[in-house]
């Protein structure tokens, strides 16, 4: 049945003499010079560790999630990388459902190669107990819209979810100290995954009899074309793999140039994923802190340094420089470790996150009508590196406004206020922080259409 | 009878919905549905030729693939599958394209509750965007039945792992229609008040269930609203995507 159904879709002869002859005059169909590549688009889900990526018409999604297992007998103390690849028959109509086929295959062991041989990823920090317990990291890649030149795509998006991605903290603990507790997000921040370099793959294809060179072919080009070499390469100069199976000959010195171009294209590349990674754990940065509202009791007993005991019930007015010392205080407080461990315990027995009277007077960055920029360049870098783990923030508080025996659930809050620099709330009560859906459809629409 | 919900909405308040079409390029139809958190991409190719052996060739097939986020297809993806084809069976006109399959892929970006419905949704806005031809649309929605008897609309993954009962509700688009109400009426009843698909989980007495289906249906006016909205909006897109 699959062959009667799979699309039987071939280019005309037009089609393909067009594309031929247009690159003899170094122009490709959509208007593309040789070596160009396609917009790229890096976009990030809620969640960590999942990333949308858009080569131009080539649409690829990536999540990243983590288990505890037991590690390879011959490598006790690495944890383990694995990756799956579907090609969805969302994306193209010739892809079946159920195994996949050889391309699948090929793209999964491209990037599998580029990452894993070239040790990019740190396995070892991701060992727990040697021996017994590592974590399994799983990639899965989604392939939604094969508008061409899927590998590039899809390790873009494999890079820019791994690098956002984050595992929870586990400790050894318990009565006998063998016990292993794993702390969920809420608890202790989660800990990003340690990546060396970032292997870009970049893809040539050839075309034509004369062997003209194509970066980043589309998918008509694709089936024009006589062969192809995938590079995956980082920006130290590192060749990490290089993939050429089959197809047209090329000659050696051909490769070379296309490795040379391939160096420069992939610290383009690298340097997008670099900045968009950053735009990402910005933005985390500052929704952390308004969701940590709810674990603010946590910090109640951090006694000399806030005065938190007045905390419960009343906001304090405090300004950015609260947060700056908030950041100094988490930096010690990792030192303590155990001691804070401890706090935690006793607090969230005593209060739990709804009851939380201090309510949704997050700390809003901008209702003192601070500069976004000023705070994401110079505290957010710092805030992501230790704090977010109990940010306690002092409230900088909407004057007057708050009903603090309201206790709205922080789950408004992220949503409300992470629309950075949509500074809308600042005459608004509390009562309109509550109000639902069809305010916060029209923000997230403007933030989507700011973003 | 004020339940408090962890958002803030009231018992009949759906979390904002967001929808786009023609949001790919290969496929032939293509829509984006999210519903808060839950975003769920479906896709369309066909009609195509042939039918599977099992099927009546004298109408159109359709066959429905579910991908979820990660993790191998199990059981429950199998069953909303199943269930999904089922529903776009009754709402499509059979036998316009006889000996034919259509496929609809549906892909699950993220899960915060009342995926299924979310994921109804998607494939009929991508069957329209397909230009698949259609009886009517079909709107579906979700109804928790809590403890204490209340009926909430549209809950968020917590909601549903936590209340007492759940009931995933398909009903047919509600008809703008003109004064004569005769055609509309089936058997005595007019077509708008039939149901469609109704998936449950969890225990909940009868009267509840009626309550759910009642509160659903007034929902539907809503969510039929919205999307007629949606789908004039879009302007014409390119004439041609095959292949």
């Amino acid at each position: 049945m699959e062959q009667r159904l799979a699309s039987t879709w071939r280019m005309s002869v037009n089609e393909t003499k067009f594309i031929e002859n247009s690159l003899l005059s170094d122009l490709r169909v959509d208007g593309r010079r040789p070596f160009d590549y396609r917009r790229l688009t890096i976009k990030f889900g809620r969640d960590d560790g999942s990333s949308e990526v858009q080569l131009g018409n080539t649409h690829v999604m990536a999540f990243v999630t983590s288990q505890l297992v037991q590690p390879y007998r011959d490598r006790p103390n690495e944890g383990t990388l694995s990756f799956y690849t579907e090609f969805s028959p969302m994306a193209d109509p010739s892809f079946e459902a159920g195994r996949p086929g050889e391309l699948a295959v090929e793209l999964g062991r491209i990037i599998d190669r580029g990452l894993r041989e070239s040790k990019a990823v740190d396995t070892e920090s991701l060992c727990v107990i040697s021996g017994k317990l590592v974590w399994s990291v799983r990639i899965d890649v989604h392939i939604l819209d094969n508008g061409g030149n899927l590998v590039d795509a899809a390790n873009i998006a494999a890079l820019a979810a791994l690098s956002t991605f984050r595992r929870p903290e586990c400790t050894l603990g318990g009565e006998d100290g063998q016990e292993l507790i794993i702390h969920p997000p809420e608890v202790r921040e989660p800990i990003p995954l340690i990546i060396h370099h970032l292997p870009v793959a970049v893809t040539f294809g050839f075309i034509g009899k004369e062997n003209i060179v194509v970066i980043d072919p589309t998918h008509y080009e694709e089936t024009v074309m006589g062969g192809r070499m995938t590079v995956t390469l980082n920006t130290n100069g590192d060749v990490c793999a290089i993939q050429k199976a089959g197809g047209d000959g090329v000659l050696p010195s051909v490769i070379m140039q296309c490795l040379r171009i391939a160096s420069v294209k992939a610290g383009d590349m690298s340097s997008k994923i670099k900045n968009a990674v950053e735009s990402f754990n910005t933005e985390r940065a500052l929704r952390k802190i308004k969701r940590h509202n709810s674990s603010a009791p946590v910090d109640v007993s951090e006694p000399a340094q806030k005065g938190g005991t007045e905390f419960s019930d009343t906001h304090m007015c405090r300004l950015n420089l609260m947060s700056e010392e908030s950041r100094v205080i988490q930096s010690n407080g990792m030192e303590v470790d155990g001691k804070l461990l401890q706090q935690e315990e006793t607090i969230m027995r005593d209060s739990d996150a709804k009851s939380f009277i201090g309510g949704p007077s997050s700390w809003d960055p901008h209702s003192k009508g601070v500069n976004s920029d000023a705070l994401r360049a110079s505290p957010a870098s710092q805030v992501v590196e230790a704090p977010t783990k109990k940010l306690e923030d002092p409230k900088v508080d909407q004057p007057s406004d708050m009903e603090l025996t309201q206790p709205v659930s922080d789950n408004t809050l992220p949503n409300e206020v992470a629309n950075t620099g949509l500074q809308t709330s600042e005459e608004k009560t509390l009562e309109d922080a509550i109000k639902p859906k069809h305010k916060r459809k029209k923000k997230k629409k403007k933030a989507s259409s700011q973003q | 009878m004020d339940i408090d919900r962890a958002d803030g909405r009231t018992a009949n308040q759906l979390r904002p919905l967001a929808c786009s079409r023609n949001v790919l390029n290969r496929a032939h139809g293509s829509a984006s549905w999210s519903q808060g958190e839950t975003k769920v991409i479906a896709a369309v190719y066909g009609p195509k030729a042939g039918t599977n052996k099992n099927e009546n060739p004298e109408k159109a097939c359709f066959e429905v693939i579910w991908k979820p986020k990660t993790g191998q297809i199990g059981k429950a993806e199998k069953e909303y599958e199943m269930i999904l084809k089922r529903t776009v069976q009754s709402i499509c006109l059979s036998n316009v394209n006889p000996n034919t399959t259509t496929s609809i892929i549906i892909q699950v970006v993220h899960d915060d509750g009342a995926l299924l419905p979310c994921a109804i949704n998607a494939a009929c806005t991508a069957l329209v965007d397909a230009g698949i031809p259609l009886k009517h649309l079909a709107v579906a929605i979700c109804c928790c039945v809590s403890q204490n008897g209340h009926v909430i609309l549209d809950p968020n993954k917590l909601e549903e792992q936590t209340l007492k009962a759940f009931a995933y509700l398909v009903f047919p688009n509600s008809i703008i229609s003109l004064p004569s109400e005769a055609s509309s009426k089936l058997r005595g009843e007019p077509l708008e008040q039939g149901i469609i698909t109704s998936v449950t989980q969890g225990v909940m007495p009868v009267e509840d269930y009626f309550h759910c289906l009642d509160r659903g249906r007034a929902a539907t006016s809503k969510l039929s609203d919205f999307l007629r909205k949606n789908l004039h909006l879009q302007t014409p897109n390119n004439p041609s995507k095959a292949g």
